[in-house]
């Protein structure tokens, strides 16, 4: 026993430590509802992180980016008005290649983009033109992985244009067949191009496979008028986490540029942040039933043992302890109890999400052609995410618990008196 | 922790009572436990409460021990005035003035026997070598070496009587209150546990108060006072103590 664990504190801490110790049956059972509760929200929450990934990552994918670089109105016109000119393209990919790899951008796609209609002798359609570069598109998007006919915008063949398969269904659209693209162009006249189908592709999302044609970059260019620049410079980074720092930096390197504005994804698709919200609260209500059920349990264990020692609590009130160390004892015996059983629960959550899930969660027997979120189609196989965050969040949670679970029994130890406290036996 | 100023003066008697009631009242039903008790115990002093049950022994000796506030009247102990002391002062002045002794679970059941024989001075910040010296000084006298690691659960009855008398006297205090201390104990145990309580009355001088209905600890009072009904009805000093 050192020097420093005598007076108050120390006694106190000590018989919190044996008596947690001592009541090793009960301690084990509420460490069990610790465990299986917090094991639970490490588990939820990783697949949780996962999950949102995987749905930010499809999101980008099909969509602008984590970042991306376009006129500052072009978010909410979507014109070729607001397009970014030759020299704002210039300084906008001169900055994207400053930030490079070492900033985590992982591709750099530059997309000429434009509303207009796609008419074939079947009839006509409004879709959205992207003119992209092919071999970058394919792997950014990752839309060639999902073709079914033809081929991704071969090379060599300027005029191919690549549809979804609800589209080439409703112009009775074939490999080969002619399809006039009509839109406005950088002039704002209205002007049209032809372009034969090389590709179809079947995203399993109706609003993507009836909108969606890309065209190349440079054919795109041509027809519109718009020789040397683009609607959006749209990046794909190496995690969702580095967005904020990549868009700073490119912003800074922007700032004289008035024409080029850094967007991030949340900021350019602002559904899709909100579904991952949206996802989010209901894992927090969730978490919450979780962590009163767990607060309760342990609430239980430590009153029980509170009113089983009145006895004891008499006997150290009258020994000297005053109501406050009576109190105190309860709630380091609490605080103890759970970080305790909190840790167990923690490390164990921890070991079951990665030892059964780490090669992911598979959920197409739950959904057919994949799942749709906010516009996106996700992947059905989740994989867990161990963000640090989450881990230092669910350690609080621990605490809070302890903590919280501990006040009434605390309460009711320091309500006891000592000469009625002295009638019970044992 | 520094021990509080306590006015002690030579001529104070170790307790001093003055018109004390403790009066209960639960649902209308009142029950006058102690009444009007006017008592002066000089230090040094081995005492019994006698009387049936129910005669107010306990709450009598509650109030002296600071561990319940009489209704009327003045408690003095140790020359200090304990009527009005906050509950706080009133847990420090326990742990620095008086050593209990209760009928039976005297003991911390997670504590080893030498703990719980030390806790008061734990609490009290008392370096570890000095505890450490009079705890094993006081085993030696009880007859508990070699027992010091044992926890009570695995002490028989006498053997915890014995670490809570060390535990009463170890931090010297100016009263040990006893709530029959001897009840649950064959008489065999009992007479031994008198004895080691006669002794530390013998030799270190602390004063002794009993509640008892053991007719062999009534035989070794030095004084001897009977309750009836919350009021003392007997008080007899006897000059040959065993
Ligand atoms: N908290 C209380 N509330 C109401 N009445 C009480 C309370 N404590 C004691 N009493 C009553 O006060 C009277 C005296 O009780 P006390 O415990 O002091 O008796 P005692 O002499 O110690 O008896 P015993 O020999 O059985 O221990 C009894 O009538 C008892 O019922
Ligand atoms: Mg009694």
């Amino acid at each position: 026993m050192s020097r420093f664990l005598d007076g108050h504190a120390g006694v106190l801490g000590r018989l919190a430590l044996r008596n947690v110790r001592r009541q090793g049956r009960r301690s084990i059972l509420t460490s069990l509802a610790m465990v299986v509760g917090i094991g639970l929200l490490v588990f939820s929450r990783s697949m949780a992180d996962g999950g949102h990934e995987d749905w930010i990552d499809a999101g980008v994918r099909l969509g602008s980016g984590h970042v991306t670089i376009q006129s500052p109105d072009f978010a909410t016109r979507r014109t070729l008005a607001e397009r970014l000119s030759p020299t704002d393209l210039e300084a906008a990919l001169a900055a994207v290649s400053d930030v490079g790899r070492e900033g985590g951008i992982l591709e750099t796609a530059t997309r000429l983009e434009v509303r207009g209609l796609a008419s074939s002798p079947g009839g006509a359609l409004p879709v959205v033109v992207a003119g992209v570069e092919p071999d970058v598109e394919s792997r950014f998007s990752q839309l060639d992985e999902r073709l079914i006919d033809g081929e991704y915008l071969p090379d060599g063949d300027e005029l191919a244009a690549f549809v979804g398969v609800d589209l080439a269904e409703r112009l009775d659209l074939q490999l080969g067949s002619r399809l006039v693209l009509t839109g406005q162009d950088a002039a704002g006249d209205i002007s049209g191009q032809l372009v034969r189908v090389r590709g179809i592709f079947r995203s399993g999302l109706p609003e993507v496979d009836t909108r969606i044609v890309h065209v190349r970059l440079g054919i795109a260019r041509d027809w519109l008028g718009a020789e040397g620049s683009a609607t959006s410079v749209a990046l794909l980074l190496e995690s969702s986490s580095l967005v904020d720092r990549s868009a700073r930096r490119l912003g800074q390197l922007l700032a004289d540029v008035p024409g080029a504005d850094v967007l991030t994804w949340p900021e350019a698709m602002p559904e899709l942040e909100a579904a991952v919200r949206m996802d989010d609260f209901g894992d927090y209500v969730f978490h919450i039933i979780t962590l009163i059920i767990v607060a309760l349990a342990v609430i239980n264990t430590i009153l029980m043992s509170v009113l089983n020692r009145t006895r004891e609590f008499g006997v150290t009130r009258a020994l000297g302890m005053t109501r406050r160390d009576t109190g105190a004892q309860v709630m380091i015996e609490g605080v103890l109890l759970s970080a305790v059983s909190g840790f167990v629960g923690i490390v164990l959550g921890l070991a079951v999400t990665w030892v059964f899930f780490r090669n992911g969660l598979d959920f197409s027997g739950l959904m057919e052609n994949g799942m749709e979120a906010a516009g996106v189609i996700i992947d059905p196989v989740i994989y867990p995410k161990f963000r640090l965050p989450t881990l230092l969040g669910s350690v609080g949670f621990v605490f809070a618990i302890g903590v919280g679970a501990s006040i009434y029994p605390a309460y009711r130890a320091t309500r006891i008196e000592v000469a009625e406290a002295m009638k019970f036996e044992a | 922790m520094t021990h509080e100023p306590t006015a002690v003066t030579t001529a104070a008697p170790a307790v001093r009572t003055k018109g004390l009631w403790k009066i209960f009242e639960h649902d209308g039903i009142v029950v006058e436990a102690v009444r009007d008790v006017d008592l002066t115990i000089e230090r040094g002093d081995f005492v019994v409460l006698a009387g049936p049950s129910g005669s107010g022994k306990t709450t009598l000796l509650n109030m002296i021990g600071g561990l319940s506030r009489p209704s009327r009247g003045r408690i003095e102990v140790d020359g200090r005035d304990i009527t009005d002391l906050t509950e706080s002062r009133l847990a420090r002045w326990r742990l620095d003035r008086v050593g209990f002794v209760f009928q039976a679970y005297n003991l911390l059941p997670v504590l080893t026997a030498l703990e719980n024989a030390e806790f008061t001075m734990l609490l009290r910040g008392i370096p570890p070598e000095e505890r450490r010296s009079r705890v094993e000084e006081l085993f030696a006298e009880i007859g508990m070496e070699g027992l010091e690691g044992r926890r009570p659960g695995k002490l028989s009855g006498g053997q915890q009587q014995r670490v809570a008398i060390a535990r009463a006297v170890v931090g010297e205090p100016a009263l040990v209150l006893a709530d029959e201390p001897t009840a649950n104990l064959d008489s065999k145990t009992s007479d031994g546990l008198i004895d080691l309580m006669s002794r530390f009355n013998r030799e270190l001088g602390t004063t002794f108060i009993f509640a008892t209905h053991d007719t062999e600890l009534m035989r070794r009072a030095r004084r001897f006072i009977r309750l009836v009904d919350g009021r003392v009805v007997e008080d007899e000093r006897r000059d040959a103590p065993a």
